[in-house]
C-alpha cells in the first residue's frame, strides 16, 4: 500500500484554531473590501460587468507591443493594449477599453483603433480575430444577475447542509465558503486582476467544491460522534476526524489542482479563470482543516448544545 | 447474484445509448476538413443533418457572432408593446434563415432582449444589417403554373449544363436517355400515379434518380394547390437537405438571367412537415408589391364558420377601397404574405375584401401555425424597433486556435490525473481510470443527445468533472484502505468502503449540483455552458463512481489481496 501519509495521523489541529482564525479574518477582510469596492464600482471590473469595447488581433511580422500601445492610447487614454498569446505566435494583442458607450459609439471606436493601427503599422499585415461591444445596459444586467446566481446557490447549499446535518453544521460550512469565496476575490483585488463573468463562475464553482470538501469532514465528525459520548471528546473527536480525512483532502485537492493548471494552456480567456479555481482549491483545503471544523469546535464550548 | 446482473444489463444499455448519441459528433469530428468540403458540394443536406444531430461547438470554438439586441419598447404606444417582442424575434428568425447559418440559436431574455449567436459566421457588417432592419410585410400575387413550369425547365437545361461542367469531362459525354424536365414536370401537373406513388423514396439520394439531366425539377414536387375553380396555382415543395443546393443555383448569375424582371422565386419562411418528410417550400411570385402590410390593423386570432382556426384583419379608408380592388380582381388566385423577401403563407383570396377579412388556416393547422400567421401579420404593422446593445465577433482562426488549445488541456490533463490515480492506487485505480472513462464518454453522449453547446468554459466545466469524479473514487478507496487496516477482509472491505463513503459522495455532488443548477438558471451564453457541463458531469460522475467501478470490482467474488 502507497499512501501519502503511512497511517492515520495525530495532529492536533483545533489548538491551532486561533492562529488560523486570525489568518482567515485578514483574508476574510481584504475580501470584504475588494467586495464593496467592485460593488461601487471601483474595483478592476471586466467588460462583461463595466461596459466597452474590446478588439483581439494579431500581425503577420513580428511587433513590438509598445509601439501598439503608444499608437493606441495617444488617442484612446482609457485603453488597456496587451499582448496574448494565440496561433500567431506573439504577434497578437487585445485592446480593451471600459467605459460604457452604445453599440454605435463602440463600433465606432472599434473602426477607429484598426484605423490607427493600421496607418502606423502599414506593410504589416493587421487581421482582427475577435471584437466585442458591450453596452452600458448589459452590464447592469449581469451585476443583478451575479448577485442573484451567488445569492441563490449559497441559500441552496446552506439549506441543503442545514437539511443533511444540523443548523450549526450548516452556518458554520456556509462561513467557510463565503470566506474561501471572499479571501479569493480579495486575491484578486490585490493583485489587481480583472473581474469578469468567467471569474464569477469559477466563484461560484469553488464555492460548490469548497462545500464538498467541507461536508466530507462533517460526515466523518458526525459518525465519529456516536464512538463519543462525553463533552471532553468532543474536540478530540473532531480533531480525530480531520485526521481520518486529511488524505482524501489533500489527494483530491491535488488532483483538482492538477486539472485546473490544465486550464492555464487553454488561453487567454480562462487564465484568470483558472487562476481563480486554483486559489479557491488551495484556500478551500486550507479552511475546510482551520476554519470549517474548529467554528464548530468553538461554537460548542461557548454553548453546549451536544453534550451539556 | 440478480443485482449485478441488473447493474451490467443497465451499463450496457447505457453504453449503447451512448454510443448512438455520439455517433454523428464523432463522424463529424473525424472528418477532415477537405472531406466536410466535398459533402459540402456534393450532399449540404446530410452535412447539416449531422451538424444538427452532433455536438455543437460555442463561438467561441469556432468562430461566429453573437448579438445581444433590445427591442425599444419605450418608442412604442401602449397597443404596439404588447408582444412586441415575440415580433421582433420573429422578423430575426426570418432573416437569420436567410442567411443559411446552421444552428443559429435566438431566444429571449429578459424582457426586451433578444440574444442571437450565429455560430460559423463571421461576416458581421451583413449580419447587423439583416438584423437591425425593421420588417417589411408585403402582399404579393403568384405567376401562373404555365409560366412557372416554362421557367423551371429553361433553368433545368441551364443548371445541368453547369453541373456537367463542374463534374469531369468525360461524364458530358453520356447522352441522356430520361425524360426532358418539361415532361417531368407535365407527368407531375397531370397526376401520374405511378410518379407519385415513388415519390417519397424519389427525393432521397439513390441510385433510381437521374440527378443529371433535370437536376431542378426532379427535387420539385408539385404541390398542386386548388381553389373552388380548380385552377392549380404553384407552389413547390423541397426536400430540406435539397434546399442549400436550390438555393445556391438559383442565386447563379447564369440562372438569373433567366428569371423575367417582374418575377422572383421566394423561399417559405420555415421548413414544415409534409407526408413525414421536413420540407421547405419555394414560390414563383410576380415582383411587384400589390399591397404594404403597414396598412393592416387590428389583426386577431380567431374562428372561422366551419370552426377552424383563422386570423382575422380590418382595413381603414383608402387601403380598405386599395385591398379592395385588388381582391375583387384575383378572386381564387392565391396571395402571398411576404415577409422579408419571405412567403409566410399563400391564402386564395375567397372574396372582394373591403373593411374586414379574415385568413381561414384550413384543416390540419396547428394553433401556432395560426400564432404564428398572427404574429407575423403584426410584426409587419406594428414593426419593433430594435437596437443591438452588445456584440462579439470572433474569428474563425481563433476559434480553431482555441478549441485545439483547449483540447490538448483536457487531454494532459486528463492523462497526468489517470496516471497520478493508476500510480496512487495501483490497479483500483486503474479501475478508477475505467471509471473516468466512462464518465468524460458518458458526458460528451449526453451533450450530443441534449444538442448542447460546447464552449471554452464547457471544457473547463469537463476538465473540473474530472476532478469531481476522481474524488469519488479517493472517497471510496481511502475508506477501503480504513476498513483493510481496521482488519476487515478483502470482499467485506470493498463492499464497506462502498456503502459507508455514499453518504459523503452523494452530499458532495448535490452541492455542485446546486452551483451548477444557479449558475445555469442566471447565467447566459458560456456561463450556461459551463453549468450544463457541469451538472451532467457530476451526475454521471454519481453512477460511474458508484455503479461502473463497483461492478469490476464484483466481477471477482472473492479476494485474497487486493491492490490498493
Amino acid at each position: 500500500m502507497f499512501s501519502l501519509i503511512k497511517k492515520v495521523p495525530n495532529i492536533d489541529f483545533i489548538s491551532k484554531r486561533n492562529y488560523a482564525f486570525i489568518l482567515s479574518a485578514i483574508l476574510a477582510a481584504i475580501g470584504i473590501f475588494a467586495f464593496v469596492m467592485i460593488s461601487v464600482g471601483k474595483g478592476n471590473m471586466g467588460i462583461d460587468f463595466a461596459g466597452g469595447v474590446l478588439v483581439q488581433g494579431h500581425f503577420s511580422q513580428s511587433v513590438d507591443i509598445n509601439q501598439v500601445r503608444d499608437a493606441v492610447t495617444g488617442e484612446f487614454p482609457e485603453a488597456q493594449v496587451n499582448q496574448v498569446t494565440d496561433f500567431s505566435g506573439g504577434n497578437a494583442f487585445m485592446v480593451k477599453t471600459k467605459r460604457p458607450e452604445t453599440e454605435q459609439e463602440g463600433a465606432e471606436k472599434i473602426k477607429r483603433i484598426g484605423e490607427i493601427i493600421r496607418t502606423k503599422f502599414a506593410g504589416n499585415t493587421f487581421t482582427v480575430d475577435r471584437e466585442s461591444i458591450i453596452g452600458p445596459a448589459v452590464g447592469e444586467q449581469l451585476r443583478k444577475d451575479a448577485r442573484l446566481a451567488i445569492l441563490l446557490s449559497i441559500a441552496g447549499i446552506m439549506v441543503y447542509i442545514w437539511f443533511r446535518f444540523d443548523f450549526r453544521s450548516g452556518v458554520a460550512a456556509t462561513v467557510a465558503m463565503v470566506h474561501d469565496v471572499l479571501a479569493v476575490l480579495g486575491i484578486f483585488f490585490l493583485l489587481g486582476l480583472e473581474f469578469d463573468l468567467l471569474v464569477l463562475s469559477a466563484l461560484l464553482t469553488l464555492a460548490g467544491y469548497s462545500l464538498t470538501d467541507k461536508v466530507v469532514v462533517y460526515d466523518r465528525i458526525r459518525e465519529n460522534l456516536r464512538k463519543f459520548r462525553t463533552r471532553a471528546e468532543f474536540v478530540p473527536c473532531i480533531n480525530r476526524s480531520i485526521n481520518e480525512t486529511l488524505s482524501r483532502t489533500i489527494n483530491t485537492s491535488t488532483t483538482v489542482i492538477v486539472v485546473v493548471v490544465m486550464v492555464f494552456i487553454g488561453g487567454e480567456t480562462l487564465r484568470n479563470f483558472a487562476l481563480a479555481l486554483v486559489l479557491g482549491v488551495a484556500i478551500g483545503t486550507y479552511s475546510s482543516i482551520f476554519v470549517a471544523s474548529p467554528i464548530i469546535a468553538e461554537w460548542e464550548a461557548r454553548s453546549p448544545k451536544r453534550f451539556k | 447474484m440478480s443485482s449485478q446482473k441488473w447493474r451490467v444489463a443497465l451499463t450496457a444499455l447505457l453504453v449503447v445509448a451512448a454510443f448512438w448519441a455520439f455517433w454523428n459528433t464523432f463522424e463529424l469530428w473525424t472528418m477532415s476538413d477537405s472531406e466536410k468540403q466535398t459533402m459540402q458540394e456534393k450532399d449540404p443536406g446530410k452535412l447539416l443533418t449531422m451538424q444538427q444531430k452532433a455536438i455543437r461547438l460555442g463561438l467561441d470554438l469556432q468562430g461566429g457572432i453573437h448579438v445581444v439586441l433590445r427591442v425599444k419598447l419605450e418608442d412604442l404606444d401602449a397597443a404596439s408593446k404588447e408582444g412586441a417582442v415575440d415580433r421582433a424575434i420573429q422578423v430575426v428568425r426570418n432573416r437569420i434563415d436567410a442567411l443559411g447559418v446552421a444552428e443559429p440559436v435566438i431566444q429571449k431574455e429578459g424582457d426586451d432582449r433578444i440574444i442571437v449567436d450565429l455560430p460559423g459566421y463571421t461576416d458581421a457588417a451583413r449580419a447587423e444589417e439583416l438584423i437591425g432592419q425593421t420588417a417589411v410585410l408585403e402582399f404579393k400575387l403568384l405567376e401562373s403554373i404555365e409560366n412557372a413550369n416554362l421557367l423551371l425547365s429553361k433553368i433545368d437545361t441551364v443548371i445541368s449544363a453547369i453541373e456537367k461542367e463542374n463534374s469531369s469531362p468525360t461524364a458530358a459525354t453520356t447522352t441522356p436517355t430520361t425524360p426532358t424536365g418539361d415532361n417531368q414536370v407535365m407527368a407531375d401537373l397531370m397526376g401520374d400515379t405511378t410518379k407519385k406513388d415513388t415519390s417519397a423514396s424519389a427525393y432521397e439520394f439513390d441510385e433510381t434518380t437521374d440527378y443529371s439531366t433535370d437536376p431542378l425539377t426532379s427535387r420539385l414536387e408539385l404541390t398542386l394547390v386548388s381553389s373552388r375553380t380548380s385552377t392549380a396555382w404553384p407552389g413547390y415543395t423541397v426536400n430540406k437537405k435539397d434546399q442549400i443546393l436550390i438555393d445556391r443555383w438559383l442565386k447563379d448569375p447564369r440562372v438569373k438571367a433567366l428569371v423575367p424582371p417582374d418575377v422572383e422565386f421566394a423561399w417559405s419562411t420555415r421548413s414544415m412537415i409534409r407526408e413525414a418528410r421536413e420540407v421547405y417550400e419555394l414560390f414563383l411570385l410576380k415582383r411587384k408589391v400589390q399591397f404594404p402590410g403597414n396598412k393592416i390593423e387590428g389583426i386577431s386570432l380567431g374562428r372561422e364558420n366551419m370552426g377552424g382556426l383563422a386570423v382575422n384583419f380590418k382595413l381603414s379608408g383608402d387601403a380598405a377601397a386599395r385591398f379592395a380592388q385588388l381582391t375583387g380582381a384575383n378572386i381564387d388566385k392565391p396571395l402571398a404574405i411576404v415577409m422579408d423577401d419571405r412567403v409566410e403563407s399563400a391564402a386564395f383570396i375567397n372574396s372582394k375584401i373591403r373593411n374586414s377579412g379574415q385568413i381561414t388556416m384550413g384543416t390540419g393547422a396547428s394553433f401556432d401555425d395560426a400564432r404564428n400567421l398572427e404574429i407575423v401579420l403584426k410584426a409587419g404593422s406594428l414593426p419593433a424597433p430594435v437596437e443591438i446593445i452588445a456584440k462579439n465577433v470572433v474569428g474563425a482562426t481563433l476559434g480553431s486556435d482555441t478549441i485545439s488549445k483547449g483540447f490538448w488541456a483536457a487531454l494532459v490533463g486528463l492523462l497526468l490525473v489517470l496516471a497520478y490515480i493508476a500510480f496512487y492506487y495501483k490497479v483500483s485505480g486503474l479501475i478508477a481510470d475505467i471509471g473516468l472513462i466512462f464518465n468524460l464518454f458518458f458526458l460528451l453522449a449526453v451533450m450530443a443527445a441534449l444538442g448542447a453547446t460546447l464552449t471554452m468554459p464547457g471544457i473547463a466545466g469537463i476538465i473540473l468533472t474530472i476532478g469531481m469524479s476522481v474524488d469519488s473514487n479517493i472517497l471510496i478507496f481511502e475508506r477501503i484502505r480504513e476498513e483493510l487496516l481496521a482488519g476487515k477482509t478483502v470482499r467485506a472491505a470493498i463492499d464497506a468502503g462502498y456503502d459507508r463513503a455514499w453518504v459523503a459522495i452523494l452530499d458532495s455532488h448535490v452541492t455542485t449540483l446546486i452551483t451548477a443548477g444557479a449558475l445555469f438558471i442566471l447565467g447566459s451564453g458560456s456561463i450556461k455552458g459551463f453549468a450544463v457541463s457541469l451538472f451532467w458531469g457530476v451526475l454521471i460522475s454519481l453512477f460511474t463512481a458508484y455503479v461502473i467501478t463497483k461492478l469490476i470490482f464484483d466481477f471477482r467474488k472473492q479476494y485474497k489481496t487486493l491492490s490498493i
